[in-house]
């Protein structure tokens, strides 16, 4: 579809409302940068936006500004605090990308090297930075007063031939009612090629909710973070299977392992 | 009056974009400001959404929580932080009303929040109490339906069948409101900020 014939749903797109195909459309004009599309989207959300800041205004309790201050404070003090490294990984990272710059200025045989070198860097620091938001998740979920635990133990899983058992997987869920669910496990062998692992949240009287993807490391540790708020109370239990690599809507196998709270 | 020394350090003080730059560095100062700035405003927008204080502090402190794991990727040379800020908040709070009503979580992830050049520097126009005023009578201005739609899209995050459903209309006949009222506020309203 062109600009013109996208222009009248930029609205309902911004709003949420625009259905396929239109939506698919403008998202492509906008990944592609188009120069209509972008600022007519732009337009867009600046009407809907003010939707939003004339909700009744109400004042927050100030106890929630200690709350939300103590993201900025509690990351720094706690000993989970992980970010200075990550800083002091990207500041040599930085450096370097200039170093290998400079050298590819010298000497331009040395210019794919460094040019390599530096998307691989490129591609840890995101991968890192990643890494970092998921650990925050965690963190934060394991720094709430009101989190609720729960161990399990898995199935002891068939023994190959002329190898001893493996030891069953295990591992704690908790469960916080605004930061979501974490899973921490370990003897949990990486998925085989083509699966991967698929959490579930199994309400009460209901049927399993999908939870999202993961895998574990080689080691058999895994972490894996739902964020979001979840309803602990109506919650009965957390498990998690074998799936294929794309995850599913419905469980296919029986539980890996199974977390009843 | 409560409001006075907010304008002037908006006015006169830094910008969005320098607030980001002191959070990229990890200024715990920074969130401070941010709150100052835009918590009333994070507050209300979410308790007008769940309706239950207790639930709206919860959201608001994840609103932040991801703002600040999150604001690393932000480019504040292409968008404005008050926006993305009020659309992760929407998200949060929307995506709390969907899950607690067994509903598909995540279902309203708006996909914008990847585009951070779709969120205009709009930080004068979201804390200006004669901005918002404006909003609000474009809003009352519109006919009962035409308000309703819009509200149960902005704030509840239905899709227009779900709405045809909750009102127990023709799917035609909503979008129809829907488009009139869009075009309705856009006439009364224009954009906040000129391009």
């Amino acid at each position: 579809m062109n600009c013109g014939e996208l222009r009248d749903y930029y609205e309902l797109y911004a709003l949420g409302l625009a259905e396929d195909p239109e939506a698919s459309e403008i998202r492509a004009h906008l990944d592609r940068n188009c120069p209509t599309c972008v600022p007519g989207v732009r337009s867009a959300r600046e009407l809907i936006t003010q939707i939003g800041a004339a909700a009744p205004a109400a004042e927050p309790p100030a106890r929630l500004r200690k709350r939300v201050l103590a993201i900025a404070g509690g990351q720094r003090a706690s000993l989970w605090n992980w970010s200075p490294v990550w800083a002091a990984v990207a500041a040599g990272a930085l450096i370097a990308a200039v170093v290998f710059n400079v050298r590819a200025h010298r000497a331009s045989a040395e210019f794919a090297r460094a040019n390599t070198a530096l998307r691989q860097l490129q591609v840890e620091a995101v991968s890192q930075a990643r890494e970092l938001a998921r650990l925050n998740e965690a963190f934060a979920i394991l720094n709430q007063p009101n989190v609720k635990q729960v161990g399990f133990g898995g199935l002891i899983p068939p023994a190959r031939k002329g190898e001893p058992a493996a030891p069953p997987p295990r591992g704690r869920i908790f469960l916080d009612p605004a930061g979501g669910v974490l899973l921490v496990a370990s003897n949990l062998p990486p998925a085989p090629s083509g699966k991967i692992y698929e959490m579930w949240v199994i309400p009460k009287g209901g049927k399993p909710v999908p939870a999202g993807l993961f895998q574990s490391a080689a080691d058999g540790t895994a972490l894996h973070v739902l964020p979001g708020p979840v309803d602990v109370a109506g919650t009965a239990a957390v498990a998690v299977t074998v799936e294929v690599a794309a995850g599913a809507q419905v469980p296919n196998l029986p539980p890996v392992f199974a977390a009843s709270l | 009056m409560l409001l006075l020394p907010l304008l002037l350090a908006i006015e006169f003080g830094e910008s969005d974009a320098d607030l980001v730059r002191r959070l990229q560095r990890r200024d715990p100062r920074a969130m401070a400001e941010l709150y100052d700035r835009y918590g009333r405003l994070t507050y209300s927008l979410i308790l007008r959404v769940v309706r239950d204080g207790g639930i709206a502090e919860d959201l608001v402190q994840e609103t932040f929580l991801r703002v600040w794991n999150r604001v690393q990727g932000f480019d504040a040379e292409r968008g404005g932080l008050g926006p993305w800020l009020l659309a992760v908040a929407r998200n949060r709070a929307i995506d709390y009303l969907r899950s607690s009503a067994g509903r598909m979580r995540n279902a309203v992830e708006l996909p914008e929040t990847e585009y951070p050049a779709l969120f205009s520097d709009m930080e004068k126009e979201l804390l200006n109490s004669d901005r918002v005023r404006r909003v609000r009578v474009a809003l009352e201005k519109l006919s009962e339906n035409q308000r309703a739609v819009i509200e149960l899209a902005y704030f509840e995050g239905l899709s227009q069948a779900e709405m045809a459903e909750r009102m127990s209309q023709p799917l035609g006949t909503v979008k129809t409101w829907v488009r009139t009222a869009l075009k309705s506020l856009r006439d009364e309203l224009g954009t906040a900020v000129t391009a």
